[in-house]
């Protein structure tokens, strides 16, 4: 029971990984905190959904097309509507969350609520490893999260787009005496921020169906995941997701399944009373020593 | 190569750059000492178009209305509204004073971070040049630009500027809160910068002392206007500058 628990354990871990990773680069390179995720998130999986149902595309040209999309969209967003208000992250918080509410409650009132509303898997088929079965999507996830998780970090340090990322991350004055232009790095973060949605979405919706409460249920995984790991900071993030998908799996096996929610919450209450910045608030530490 | 005319910055009401005309020829390095809050630091601004961005966010946020008149022309062209990045690929570059880095970088990341417009190969071509201008960096190459001193940062902050390869590099109070050996280190950088890379260098001073030796004009601002030019040598032998800057 323990190898098959600490197997889904780190399943669960990485899931909420890859829901947080997209709002943490937006919030991390931009400042901004996009509380439409949630509404990215599900809004990718109906537009998949729409292709694959509705205008018969096949599987992969639906996926690869809502990815392009969402990320288009969140473009559009930063654009039309966060451009005019950024820097006050009040009016930014206001501006996403009404679109994100507005978004999901749509799709609801049109009725997109259902079993028949799902993305198929990868492969359908399943592995007996540590005592537990482990289905092959499960197991697609973790190595999307992993590939996703590394391919960020190549894309960060080696590339320079992702220089000119980190630069505006850091200082977005000095970036722009070299020549980084904030207003496109930003538009470009909410864009791949938006984008990632679309990809957790597409990995993690077959594991259930596409409803809107999802859309509310991952911006508060996303938040509690980036808070307690220190906003922004990737390590962060991670670490959080392990902490948190740890505490839930073993909490559900060992106590009970109703006490998963309270763990996750206790946790975030925990580590903001003994570490208010989170797991890595980097450039409190580093002000601390100079 | 830059031309300034009849330059005049406000603050909402508060003018902190009055009529400024000035010119910087190819090649020279221009002097612009002034005490604090002579407009200097604005003028720079103005020059390298962060003012543009300044100006924008002040309008989103609804805060200070910043107005800017007169013309500034580079290579003939007018580049008053131009955005700062668009002056950046020109070959305007700015180093901002209080020496800015990328602090959670290393000092190799800032500047990759600083030339991320140039080729990999010109980054790494500049990179080596850098540190030959300041051999005291390349030890320090793979630390926390955050854990600096404040005269590494500087010779950070230059060798950040000069990795955009600029045609004009615009200095900010580079000697600011340096140690006077510090003070000697970049501006024998500076000179050194101008003569093997044959950039054109505008420095914006307090400390005249170490300066106006090294430029070949130099400007005297007072409260934003003009109050003095002419060669380095004229300026050193001026009284009222041997006064005001020499103490003497």
């Amino acid at each position: 029971m323990l190898a098959g628990t600490a197997i889904y354990a780190i399943i669960n871990s990485v899931i909420l990984a890859l829901m947080a990773i997209g709002f943490n680069l937006t919030f991390g390179i931009s400042g901004v905190a996009n509380f439409a995720y949630g509404a990215f998130y599900v809004l990718s999986a109906y537009a998949t959904w729409m292709m694959i149902n509705l205008l018969g595309f096949s599987y992969p040209v639906s996926v690869l097309l809502s990815i392009l999309i969402t990320a288009l969209l969140g473009a559009a967003m930063y654009r039309f509507v966060l451009m005019r208000v950024r820097g006050q992250a009040l009016s930014e918080v206001i501006a996403t969350f009404g679109i994100g509410l507005a978004v999901l409650e749509l799709f609801r009132y049109f009725g997109f609520v259902g079993f028949e509303y799902n993305l198929p898997v990868f492969a359908d088929y399943s592995f007996f490893i540590g005592g537990a079965f482990v289905d092959m999507q499960r197991l697609l996830i973790v190595a999307i999260g992993v590939v996703l998780v590394l391919g960020l970090w190549v894309f960060t340090h080696h590339t320079s787009l992702g220089l000119a990322f980190r630069g505006i991350a850091q200082d977005e004055r000095t970036a722009l005496t070299f020549g980084i232009n904030p207003d496109k790095i930003a538009m470009l973060a909410v864009a791949m921020g938006a984008g990632l949605a679309a990809v957790a979405a597409t990995v993690i919706i077959p594991l259930g169906t596409i409803s809107p409460e999802e859309g509310y249920d991952v911006l508060i995984k996303a938040l509690a995941v980036c808070i307690i790991g220190g906003l922004g900071s990737t390590g962060g993030v991670i670490l959080a997701s392990f902490v948190i998908g740890f505490a839930e799996r073993f909490t559900d096996s060992y106590i009970g399944s109703h006490w998963t929610m309270i763990v996750s919450l206790a946790a975030i209450l925990i580590v903001l009373a003994v570490k208010p910045s989170g797991f890595f608030g980097k450039q409190k530490e580093l002000e601390e020593r100079i | 190569m830059l031309e300034i005319e009849n330059l005049m910055v406000f603050f909402e009401n508060a003018l902190a750059v009055n009529g400024l005309t000035m010119a910087v020829n190819t090649g020279e390095i221009v002097g612009v000492i002034g005490s604090n809050s002579a407009g200097k630091t604005t003028l720079m601004n103005t020059v390298s178009g962060l003012i543009i961005d300044m100006r924008i966010k002040e309008k989103r946020k609804g805060g200070e209305r910043i107005t800017v008149y007169g013309r500034i022309s580079f290579e003939g062209e007018d580049i008053t509204e131009a955005s700062a990045d668009a002056r950046v690929q020109k070959g305007i570059v700015l180093s901002r004073e209080r020496h800015p880095v990328f602090g959670e970088s290393s000092v190799i990341e800032n500047l990759k971070i600083s030339g991320h417009l140039r080729k990999r190969s010109e980054i790494a071509e500049t990179m080596d040049s850098v540190f030959e201008l300041f051999p005291a960096l390349y030890p320090l190459r793979k630390r926390k630009a955050g854990f600096l001193s404040g005269g590494e940062q500087q010779m950070l902050a230059i060798g950040m500027a000069l990795t955009v390869r600029p045609t004009l590099l615009l200095l900010d109070e580079p000697l600011l809160g340096l140690s006077p050996l510090m003070q000697k280190a970049v501006v024998e950088a500076i000179v050194n910068l101008n003569q093997d890379s044959g950039i054109t260098v505008v420095i914006c001073e307090q400390f005249a002392r170490p300066v106006l030796p090294i430029i070949d004009r130099g400007y005297v601002v007072e409260n934003g206007m003009l109050t003095l030019s002419g060669t380095g040598a004229e300026l050193m032998d001026n009284p009222e500058i041997k006064a005001a800057y020499f103490g003497i």
